[in-house]
């Protein structure tokens, strides 16, 4: 593999060495570049029906701003700002921030029986099957066009909709409400973000549901918080 | 083996490691990316670096398979000098920013700066900050040490410009 060790010709000492490396790295730029997008690509349209998708749509808005906020974490300097700052941003794009008291309610709502009352877990497959709300959908809105099949209609004749990710700085909930609330017959007054997500739920000590939706396999109470 | 000899052969040694250690840490770091893009895509996203979609899926798609296709091209021995440079053009960028998220977090949590843990989208999940920017400026002069590098040993083809070794005696 090694290649010969004479010395190189007059020919190829006529580039000097800054701008023979300079040169080499914009090939290696190009190239480099035409392998990603190629490998994207393929990754994209080779996976595109699989549970855990690869591969990035690049003309595709994956955040779409909400109202006049968008919803990048900020790094804010205490919890009780965070949480007064992300109320009036929910509010302001016509949704509502849940706490675990409203939250534990609506679980126990008998509506929830009728599908009256959905969780939506806005997190993808891998952390869904690690542990989530028993009963809620799993809405990966990064492929909707994967999920929302199933959750579209149950939240259609939805009263209430409860929308958690991981909780913490995860804004996966609010990037998916948004998208739920655009879309007909749901609209934004009965879709609640869960800010405390599957972290808080799972803290409370409140059952977790493993595997597919409505597995009935329960994670033991006291177990760690799934999620990342 | 006289002395010239041997420094030579140490410096060859030197060459094919510093290509195997940053061509295997690039493949593994842009493959893990490439696994979970929507995640990397979120990461990219927190530096606030652009904010048009397009441009910012086309830095989330396109860089960990570039850190792949460089990986590659390390560990096999084309174009040495030129990924090197793809690796410094990298990771000097990066390395500021990081930086710069740090110190943010840092003044606004009111906490000390090596406190500072973050997913930096490194493709290692999340790190002190202060080990990570260690690790980034020892990669940075391993990759700025292959620059001026002219060892082939174990080159496919280390320059693109001549089909032979810029120097000799090497192998």
């Amino acid at each position: 593999m090694s290649a010969p060790t004479s010395r190189p010709s007059t020919s190829g000492k006529r580039l000097s060495g800054v701008k023979e490396i300079l040169i080499e790295g914009l090939l290696v730029a190009t190239a480099g570049a035409v392998f990603a997008f190629a490998a994207n690509w393929l990754a994209c349209n080779l996976t595109r029906h699989a549970s855990m998708p690869m591969g990035l749509e690049l003309t595709r808005n994956y955040f779409p701003a909400g109202g006049s906020t968008n919803a990048t974490p900020k790094i804010t300097t205490a919890s009780t700002n965070i949480q007064s700052n992300l109320e009036a941003q929910l509010r302001a794009e016509g949704l509502h921030l849940a706490d675990s008291n409203l939250v534990a309610r609506l679980f126990h709502d008998p509506r929830v029986q009728q599908d009256l009352v959905v969780f939506i877990d806005a997190r993808d497959n891998e952390e869904f099957q690690q542990g989530h709300i028993p009963g809620a959908y799993l809405f990966n809105h990064y492929h909707p066009e994967t999920y929302l099949p199933t959750v579209w209609p149950a939240c259609r004749t939805a009263q209430q909709i409860v929308v958690y990710c991981n909780g913490g700085n995860c804004d996966e909930s609010i990037l998916a409400a948004r998208l739920l609330r655009d879309l007909p017959q749901i609209g934004g007054e009965k879709l609640f973000v869960y800010a405390g997500g599957i972290t808080e739920w799972a803290t409370n000590g409140w059952p977790v549901e493993l595997g597919e939706r409505k597995s009935g396999n329960m994670r033991e109470p006291g177990k760690a918080a799934p999620g990342k | 083996m006289n002395a010239p000899q041997w420094k030579q052969t140490a410096l060859s040694a030197f060459s094919v490691f510093a290509r195997w250690f940053l061509g295997g840490i690039f493949i593994y770091m842009g493959l893990s990316k490439a696994m979970h893009p929507e995640a990397f895509l979120k990461l990219v996203r927190q530096y606030e670096i652009v904010t048009t979609p397009f441009l910012l899926n086309s830095i989330a798609a396109a860089l960990p398979w570039f850190e792949v296709f460089c990986g590659l091209l390390l560990v096999f021995g084309v174009a040495v000098r030129g990924s090197a440079l793809m690796l410094v053009a990298m990771l000097v960028p990066f390395t500021y920013v990081v930086f710069k998220r740090a110190l943010a977090i840092s003044s606004a949590q009111a906490i000390a700066f090596c406190a500072v843990k973050f997913d930096c989208g490194c493709g290692s999940g999340e790190v002190l900050i202060c080990h990570k920017l260690v690790e980034n400026s020892l990669l940075i002069l391993l990759a700025a040490a292959l620059l001026f590098n002219r060892s082939s040993k174990l080159c496919a083809r280390f320059s693109l410009a001549t089909a032979s070794s810029p120097d000799a005696g090497l192998d």
